[in-house]
């Protein structure tokens, strides 16, 4: 078999979504951005040898519809002979393009792919511009269409997760996030962004600032009295407050796949691969236990156990589910999330799963370690996970 | 010369110069307001380490006044983007704004020799020309005329506003001895077209006209209560709507504007009235000063002539103050005979009449208050006023009385209320009792669609000035009905144009009304050119007769109800389909079915204070007057090729699913009852009528062509349902509804959706009213629905059930 792996990987910063530094900066352009990026890095790597860029959203209409994917591609290499292709499994797009890239590349279809995700939630309302559900199953199985932030009460409610550890969990993300960013953890990762922002001053005189966007936006000081002010915004008397769930975001991420045989060809050192990559189905009214079914699967599939497991990438949707997954699947939670999650760093729905990649393969470099678990809950009650292997 | 006012400068941003300053934004002017620096950085601009030259800093006090108006309820906005008009400053570096102000208005704390210092600095800044106001309430204005150059002096005028001024109808234009009379008579027409005040000319005399006798009627009821051994509890009941005051009506509004303000008021007048007959009343009784020392002040202080208590339950609860004892004890229910017997009367006029003649406690009190009243107005005249009418006025719009002094006394009679005041000891001046011995018997009287007061001076009567070319229904009544039924009234407005007016309680709609309206588009059709419907109640209509609905509901009498429900429809339909225009000019609410026909008029000419909405969620049913078929029809309408049609549904149908009321008639237009472009916005109250009749026949004259009956509804169908469905189901999963509310919210989705038919299917409006009525009937087949009606009906209340 032709082994595929993971030569580099990069994403941007998280920016907050219709207020941050990427608010009036387009999705395709911001992962335009980051494919360069990646091929600057490899100047042996003729980009007409890239077989396909796949990339993941979430939401693939107006900005990000028309097969945005395709669009990157040609942005971002400025040739037309490398096709693209949008994918959408909601928050796991990120790591599903990967999978794809890694298992074309294993059977033989291609030997170079960029695999990656990307989100603009400044862009688009939540859930898409026009919802339009089909009528029977509205009437019969709603529960099918719920909001996510509806599936987090469900989840606190039948897995007994109390508003009190909801916070400490959302103050515990952020305070281990700006750790993070204050020793520099992040600086492997990011691909720093220049932003033009074109406005009128008092005078109505055009004016044009750049500016980098290259540090997370999301964490803040918080602490639970903060947090337990906060109303709930899902439902009347729940728990789910938008302290405690993850922050729309703005962001993109990319990983470079390629066959062990042009590894060696262009003489270039592989970082990781993906061992395995397992999806399940779960009640889409608890969609946010997903993980629970996913994260064993996955480890079955890699012929991993628990125990092997040196570090946990679980998307904070919220954390009501994070905390049932934790408890449910019996994570460590010392291994979880090292550098926060999306409740303080943001959680940019199709580019999650490649951002996740990304920072679980700096952090594990940096120890020295050599499995991770990248896994995430996903809408209309699925779950993800994937096995990072370091090389 | 033509004043225009664009800009206003309202120096003081204090409880009224901050609502002042909404007031002018809310007519569309740009308005800089402004106020002292503050001393010092306090501890929350040093925490986030604010400069002490910096604007947040030198602006606080005006940024956070203007702050704190904006978030009271009710609202001083009309809109909230209108504050946007609003420019704030100080004193000390932004008083040059002034300069390109067309008037500027002083709001300041009321020391004379700080509203000099005012003045000077505003004379460095003004442009010749722009008027300069002030709004005091108990300095005189010529005093703040010293040292002012000649041009000031010639603009300088007293402009007393009430509070809340968005709300308070009066506006007291105060000149001096120097004012040009132009700009009087410039302040007195702004106040009243643009402002949609009550302009009222007063004098210059210590607290004006309606504070002078409002003070006096409040200080006399504190003397009286001692002397007549009543309750707190009795007299509110006695001085509230039963007579066509506010609800609040006298301890309840002393503990809103806070005793201090009141105790201020009469101490001011004790001292500069040394003439004032009835100065002893403004000497406070020893209950009031007690109050005053133990700082029970009202409202503000938590607790005066009532208190909010809460019980181990925590449930509040109201106690009222014993003015024997000074303890707080549980309200007593109040029970009066004359009480009992004047209920059934609706009409104000008639029901007054009949609290005069009781024979128990109540008809002496209300003899010997009014007979105080009318000698102390009586007697006023000519110091506040030379014309009795302004004292009416100014007592109506300022204090919410319904009716003046000098009405109410016409009512009984000028001899009865002679005999009433010189029963109290009270000396009638010699005007009055010249008017009687001539034989006139009236203060006031109605010819030819024009109301004439009694001057004073020629000894006979006269128009109100100003109200020459304004339309009245009360003075029209008399000598211009065309026909009438117990519920509603024809008034021949002139020109071609008929009113229908409604006087049923709260003004709802029921088989009375319906008759009405067809009746006039009857005789509109046969021999005239336009319908208005308006009326002078306090609200234009509360909705639809709900207890009819109920009792047909309860009795399952579906034919009957579904004959009922149809006749309403087919009677909007009418309103929309007549011959003629059809002019609909709702002030105050206009609620369910009462919404229900203005969405079916021509044109809506909505006074500023509407407070509008489709409510009917509240008693378990959906708008069935035609409501949510207009909502079907205006969203189909509103929506251009391309449009993402299911977002635009959805505002649709949360605006009738969560019961929206407009809380302005701007706000109306942003809910979707009003249209841009087709109905519009009047501020004046007075002149609302006049407008109104105006419009319909500017339609009539420009040639009317009814619309004509179309299949023109693209309805969403199976498109909407979807979201229908999964929204509510989120709703009640979020515990954010009810199961009965679920119910509901499908039925209305199902009818603004057109039903379930395929996508984008062309319908009648005929198709979406029978779809509504039938949604309508079943729910008032629905247990917890009729137990919504039966709440409303009995207890007032929304139940959600």
């Amino acid at each position: 078999m032709n082994r595929a792996y993971i030569v580099t990987g990069y994403r941007t910063a998280v920016g907050k979504a219709n207020k941050g530094g990427f608010r009036f900066y387009r999705p395709d352009d911001l992962a335009a951005d980051v494919v360069k990026h990646i091929m600057n890095e490899i100047p042996q790597l003729d980009k007409e040898r890239v077989d396909d860029v796949i990339v993941g959203n979430a939401t693939p209409e107006a900005e990000q519809g028309l097969n945005v994917g395709r669009m990157i591609s040609l942005m971002g290499l400025d040739t037309v002979k490398v096709p693209g292709m949008t994918v959408n499994r909601y928050c796991s797009s990120g790591l599903e393009t990967i999978a794809i890239a890694t298992a074309k590349i294993e059977a033989g279809m291609a030997d170079c792919i960029l695999a990656g995700g990307v989100e603009s939630m400044s862009t688009m309302a939540m859930g898409g511009w026009r919802i339009v559900p089909n009528p029977k199953v509205g009437k019969e199985n709603p529960n099918w269409y719920w909001g996510m932030g509806l599936t987090a009460e469900a989840v606190a409610n039948e897995y007994g997760v109390s508003r009190e550890d909801q916070d400490a969990f959302a103050v515990k993300s952020h305070e281990k996030a700006i750790a993070a960013i204050n020793s520099g953890r992040f600086k492997d990762d990011i691909v720093p962004i220049e932003v033009k922002h074109i406005f009128l001053d008092e005078n109505e005189k055009r004016q044009e600032k750049t500016y980098t966007v290259d540090t997370d936006e999301g964490p803040r000081a918080s602490t639970t009295e903060g947090l337990a002010r906060l109303r709930p915004v899902f439902a009347a008397n729940g728990s789910v407050t938008a302290g405690n769930s993850s922050q729309t975001s703005d962001g993109a991420a990319f990983c470079l796949v390629m066959s062990e045989k042009m590894v060696k060809e262009l003489g270039l050192e592989p970082i990781a691969r993906l061992a395995s990559y397992s999806v399940v189905g779960v009640e889409p009214r608890i969609m946010g236990i997903g993980p629970v079914d996913a994260i064993p699967k996955a480890l079955k599939a890699a012929g991993r156990n628990m125990n092997d497991i040196n570090l946990f990438e679980l998307n904070e949707a919220f954390a009501s589910q994070s905390l049932a997954v934790i408890r449910k699947a019996e994570l460590n939670p010392d291994i979880v999330n090292v550098n926060g999650g999306a409740i303080s760093l943001g959680h940019p729905l199709g580019c999650t799963g490649a951002k996740l990649t990304v920072q679980i393969m700096n952090e594990l470099k940096k120890r020295n370690e050599k499995y991770g678990v990248v896994t995430m809950c996903v809408g209309t009650g699925q779950g993800a996970a994937g096995v990072i292997e370091m090389i | 010369m033509n004043r225009h006012i664009r800009k206003v400068a309202i120096l003081g941003s204090g409880v009224m110069g901050s609502r002042i300053a909404c007031h002018f934004a809310n007519i569309g002017c740009k308005v800089v307001l402004l106020d002292i620096v503050p001393r010092e950085l306090n501890e929350a601009e040093q925490k986030k380490g604010v400069s002490a030259d910096s604007k947040a800093h030198r602006n606080r006090i005006v940024n956070d006044a203007l702050q704190f108006a904006l978030k009271s309820n009710p609202s001083p906005i009309y809109r909230k983007s209108f504050a946007s008009r609003i420019q704030t400053g100080n004193f000390e570096d932004d008083m040059e704004l002034i300069a390109d102000c067309d008037w500027v208005m002083e709001v300041v704390i009321e020391r004379l020799d700080i509203k000099q210092q005012v003045f000077e600095n505003v004379e460095k800044h003004r442009k010749e020309g722009t008027l300069i106001t002030s709004n005091t309430s108990g300095i005189p204005i010529h005093m703040m005329l010293e040292g002012r150059s000649e041009d000031f002096q010639k603009h300088f005028c007293g402009t007393h506003f009430f509070n809340p001024p968005r709300y308070l109808q009066l506006l007291e234009i105060i000149p001096t001895p120097k004012t040009d009379p132009a700009i009087v008579d410039f302040l007195m027409d702004y106040g009243q077209r643009m402002l949609g005040k009550k302009t009222v000319l007063c004098k210059d005399t210590p607290a004006f006209i309606a504070n002078r006798v409002g003070v006096y009627a409040i200080m006399s009821l504190f003397h009286a209560v001692q002397e007549m051994g009543m309750t707190v509890e009795e007299v509110d009941k006695l001085t509230g709507p039963v007579m066509g005051r506010p609800k609040s009506a006298t301890f309840r509004t002393c503990d809103v504007v806070g005793l201090d303000t009141l105790v201020h008021v009469a101490n001011g007048l004790k001292e500069n009235c040394p003439d004032d007959e009835e100065k002893d009343l403004f000497e406070l009784p020893e209950y009031i000063s007690k109050m005053v020392e133990n700082n029970w002040l009202g409202s503000k202080s938590g607790q005066g002539f009532y208190k909010k208590v809460k019980d181990e339950n925590g449930k509040s609860n109201i106690l009222v103050l014993d003015l024997e004892s000074l303890d707080y004890r549980e309200k007593q229910k109040v029970k009066f005979p004359t009480l009992e017997m004047t209920k059934p009367i609706e009409d104000l006029k008639q029901r007054t009449k009949m609290l005069f003649m009781g024979m128990d406690k109540a008809g002496e009190f209300y003899r010997k208050v009014f007979g105080g009243l009318f000698a102390y107005v009586a007697n006023r005249i000519p110091e506040i006023s030379d014309d009795l009418y302004k004292v009416d006025d100014a007592l109506k719009a300022g204090f919410g009385w319904e009716l003046g002094p000098f009405e109410t006394w016409d009512l009984i009679g000028i001899s009865k209320g002679i005999e009433l005041a010189e029963k109290e000891g009270k000396t009638i001046p010699s005007w009055i009792t010249d008017m009687k011995d001539a034989g006139i018997s009236s203060f006031y009287k109605f010819e030819n669609g024009q109301q004439f007061y009694y001057d004073i001076e020629s000894k006979g009567y006269k128009i109100v000035p100003g109200s020459e070319d304004r339309v009245s229904l009360e003075a029209l009544r008399e000598g211009n009905t065309l026909w009438k039924n117990d519920d509603t009234t024809i008034v021949d407005l002139g020109d071609g144009i008929l009113n229908l007016e409604f006087h049923t309680k709260m003004n709802t709609i029921g088989g009375g009304v319906i008759q009405g309206i067809n009746k006039a588009l009857d005789l509109a059709e046969a021999s005239h050119k336009g319908l208005v419907i308006s009326n002078n109640g306090q609200n234009f209509s509360a909705g639809a007769n709900v207890g009819m609905i109920f009792m047909m509901a309860v009795e399952q009498d579906f034919d009957e109800l579904n004959f009922a429900v149809k006749t309403f429809q087919d009677t909007m339909m009418r309103v929309r389909y007549s011959n003629i225009p059809v002019v609909v000019a709702p002030h105050n609410m206009a609620l369910g079915g009462g919404c229900e026909l203005a969405l079916h008029a021509d044109k809506v000419v909505a006074h500023t204070e509407l407070y509008m909405g489709l409510v009917e969620f509240g008693v378990g049913l959906i708008p069935g007057g035609g409501g949510t078929k207009e909502f079907a029809k205006r969203l189909s309408d509103e929506l251009h090729s391309g449009d993402i049609k299911i977002n635009r549904m959805r505002d649709r149908f949360l605006t009738i699913g969560q019961a929206k009321v407009s809380t302005s008639a701007y706000e109306a237009f942003d809910l979707g009852y009003l249209r841009e472009g087709t109905d519009e916005v009047i501020v004046s109250r007075e002149l609302h009528l006049t407008r109104a009749k105006q419009a319909c026949l500017e339609l009539a004259d420009k040639g009317y062509v009814s619309p004509k009956r179309e299949k023109n509804v693209t309805v969403m169908g199976q498109e909407g349902l979807g979201i229908v469905y999964v929204g509510a189901n989120s709703m009640l999963s979020g515990n954010y509804m009810s199961e009965h509310d679920r119910v509901i919210s499908e039925k209305l989705g199902f009818v603004l959706c057109g039903g379930d038919l395929s996508e984008n299917t062309v319908v009648s409006e005929q198709y979406l009213l029978d779809l509504e009525r039938k949604a309508f009937l079943e729910l008032c087949s629905e247990r917890k629905t009729l137990e919504r009606l039966e709440s409303i009906i009995k207890t007032g209340r929304v139940l959600r059930n």
